[in-house]
């Protein structure tokens, strides 16, 4: 790319792998503040819990935003996840301030911030936030989130039909996807040679080569894949299944470690043979390392979106719809999928991205065929209380 | 007469007032330290202790129950990670000070001029942050890298063997990274050793080994027992070496700490480790003070 943005050079300056625009961020996180202060709030005296009754608003039936002037409206979004002009083009149209802030790494850690607020029933600040698809589903299912008014999002019939029925919001009455991104397995043809299929992981000739994510929705999604269960139907037990066969290779020495995106680094120095790996990842390390390759394997793969979301008594609802109406314009969420590489939940951006850069719209991994779609699984959605137990357990599989 | 009168106890008053000025003064000049004490370690530690003795979860809330049970609990699931800890603590402390020892030794005695350049360059890597430091040893320990290549040449590591995601990555990469903990301290106590001491004892027909063990080591001690500490306790607690140069097999109690705070969100079984963790550090110093002789801790606080 000739005229890479700023950010995304001194992102590249401060880590050695250049692609990691959230786990990296997300890592320096977790690790440079131990106890980071949502978390540790959240610890301190006894927290009220955040499962509550369906609210009385939520219960009500269509949401009716009418258009008022907007004066700021206020974005929460995770770092390094927007072009420069998508925000002045909004801006221009609708004659209004945006206030746009980088404040989500990591969801749980977003959600411990503003949960007061969300319990006791008052604003958090922000009239949109994107959420990763569990988060966005506890938010739903919590009463945390307004349903939008669908007459001033006309464009949303862009989305993706792949995108259009997850389980968390079967008719996308809360959210819309920000960009989506595939999981799947990450490697290296001339170690590994060819593979195929989920199951090619465990083969012993790749014994402490591979490596998993450290997160059982994705890991323990794509194990359950190869067993041939679906993950987004799965119950507990299924997910315990799949654990249970990590737990067995880790003990023999097989995985060689469970990562957040530092695979990336492992995966391209050639430490690891093939690993769990996300697609964005992959499409930046690619520009590098031209031989990695990204496999939808046979037994399919799994996708998830960070979801845009209006919080509970957000101020500017009719403008927060504007923003998600302006963004699933092809041509805006075009040129934000030249510059954020994950695959865009948006019809018709892969036509625009024609005029853009026509190499980057024919990579089926920012645009994938319909073909590719159908092999692509929803992440699991359980109760709060079962996720928080796998959690627990994948945590105490992988020795921490 | 009434002016002296009153003069009188007016000076009375003006001394007194000056004494229990002198005593604010103290107070005051205690002040932000005793505040800064309460306010981020007295406080957080009661806190912590507080919601250590919880039950509940992340999502519908933790309660007091007085559930002293999670420190029995917590200790039997994560023996394996505590004992590694220690191990790997005390490998990495005894190798910081066999490596900087000698180094110490030679800056204090024999660098001369090139003293200061010599702690400038022990110093030096502080100048980067401690992941990229870390990250770097990735890069270094790398499989097909050219140190791994050498090590294989010469049998030292297995054919197909690695470096990185091993117990011995781990542990280098934390004796690299707190080995400027061991060699200041211990510089300090080398440099302030009278050299007539020495040469007294030479004098006095003694060896220079005989020197080195009767005078030098026994006057270096304080500067090992405090590198000891500083370097000892910090690793104890450490995950960033086992997170970006070990495996699961090699995770460390500071590990599990971080996982049960930010990913499980256990928060009592997190604070009851830290506890386990403060209660190992504190006996560990105990036991060494015992060994090295209590005049030894005192004077290396001095």
């Amino acid at each position: 790319m000739p005229h890479e943005p700023l950010e995304k050079v001194v992102e590249r300056l401060l880590d050695g792998d250049q692609h990691s625009r959230r786990e990296f961020v997300q890592r320096l996180g977790a690790m440079g503040a131990l106890a980071s202060a949502g978390a540790f709030l959240a610890a301190c005296g006894g927290v009220a819990g955040t499962e509550k009754k369906q609210s009385a608003k939520q219960a009500a039936a269509a949401a009716n935003h009418p258009k008022t002037a907007i004066g700021t409206l206020v974005v929460s979004n995770w770092p390094l996840y927007i072009d420069k002009k998508t925000p002045k083009g909004w801006e221009r149209k609708y004659d209004a301030k945006l206030d746009y802030t980088e404040d989500i790494n990591d969801n749980d850690e977003f959600f411990a911030k503003v949960r007061q607020e969300l319990e006791s029933g008052r604003p958090i600040g922000r009239d949109l936030v994107v959420l990763t698809d569990y988060m966005a589903a506890r938010w739903i299912n919590a009463g945390y989130a307004e349903k939008m008014d669908k007459r001033n999002v006309p464009n949303a019939k862009n989305l993706l039909p792949s995108l259009q029925h997850p389980p968390f919001d079967r008719n996308r009455n809360y959210t819309l996807p920000w960009q989506s991104g595939m999981t799947g397995i990450g490697y290296d043809p001339q170690k590994a040679g060819r593979l195929e299929s989920i199951n090619d992981l465990f083969n012993p000739k790749f014994k402490g080569r591979v490596s998993f994510l450290n997160d059982w929705r994705d890991s323990g999604g794509l194990v359950m894949l190869g067993m041939g269960i679906d993950p987004a139907e799965a119950t507990k037990a299924d997910v315990q299944k799949a654990i249970d066969k990590l737990d067995k290779a880790n003990k023999a020495g097989q995985i060689r470690r469970f990562t957040g995106n530092d695979y990336a680094k492992d995966l391209a120095s050639g430490n690891l043979w093939a690993c769990v790996a996300w697609s964005g990842d992959i499409v930046q390390l690619q520009a590098d390392n031209p031989r990695l390759q990204f496999l939808i394997p046979k037994d399919g793969a799994m996708v998830w979106s960070d979801n845009m979301l209006i919080p509970q008594d957000a101020k500017q609802p009719y403008g927060a719809e504007t923003w998600m109406n302006y963004y699933y314009e092809p041509a805006v969420a075009a040129r934000l999928a030249a510059y954020v590489n994950y695959f865009s939940p948006v019809n018709g951006a892969r036509e625009e991205m024609e005029k853009i850069d026509p190499k980057l719209a024919s990579n089926p991994l920012i645009f994938p065929d319909e073909e590719t779609q159908a092999q692509l699984h929803p992440q699991p959605s359980l109760s709060a209380a079962d996720e928080r137990e796998l959690t627990a357990q994948f945590q105490t599989m992988t020795g921490a | 007469m009434s002016s002296a009168a009153t003069a009188a106890p007016a000076a009375a008053r003006g001394r007194l007032s000056l004494r229990r000025r002198r005593a604010l003064l103290t107070y005051l000049l205690m002040g932000p330290g005793v505040a800064w004490l309460v306010l981020f370690f007295a406080i957080p530690i009661v806190n912590q202790l507080w919601v250590s003795l919880q039950t509940g979860n992340a999502d519908t809330g933790f309660q007091q129950t007085y559930n002293w049970s999670v420190y029995p609990d917590s200790i039997s699931q994560y023996t394996d990670q505590l004992f590694r800890s220690l191990g790997y603590a005390a490998t990495a402390t005894v190798l910081c000070l066999v490596i900087s020892f000698p180094l110490a030794y030679f800056i204090a005695f024999k660098a001369g001029r090139w003293k200061n350049v010599m702690l400038l360059l022990i110093i030096l890597p502080f100048f980067t942050s401690y992941i990229v430091r870390t990250v770097a040893w990735q890069t270094i320990l790398a499989d097909d890298g050219w140190l791994v290549h050498r090590l294989q040449d010469v049998g030292l590591v297995a054919h197909d063997g690695r470096l990185l995601a091993t117990r011995t990555a781990v542990i280098a990469g934390i004796t690299y990274n707190f080995l400027p903990f061991m060699a200041l301290p211990l510089y300090v106590a080398l440099e302030k050793i009278d050299r007539r001491l020495i040469e007294a004892a030479t004098d006095l027909y003694a060896s220079r080994v005989t020197a080195f063990r009767r005078v030098t080591l026994p006057l270096a001690m304080p500067g090992v027992f405090a590198g000891t500490l500083l370097t000892f306790i910090p690793a104890l607690g450490d995950f960033i070496n086992a997170q970006l140069l070990g495996s699961s097999q090699q995770y460390m109690i500071g590990n599990v700490i971080q996982s049960q705070y930010l990913v499980v969100r256990d928060y009592p079984v997190a604070a009851a480790l830290s506890f386990v963790l403060m209660a190992l550090i504190l006996v560990g110093i105990a036991v060494y003070a015992r060994l090295l002789g209590t005049q030894t801790l005192r004077e290396s606080i001095a």
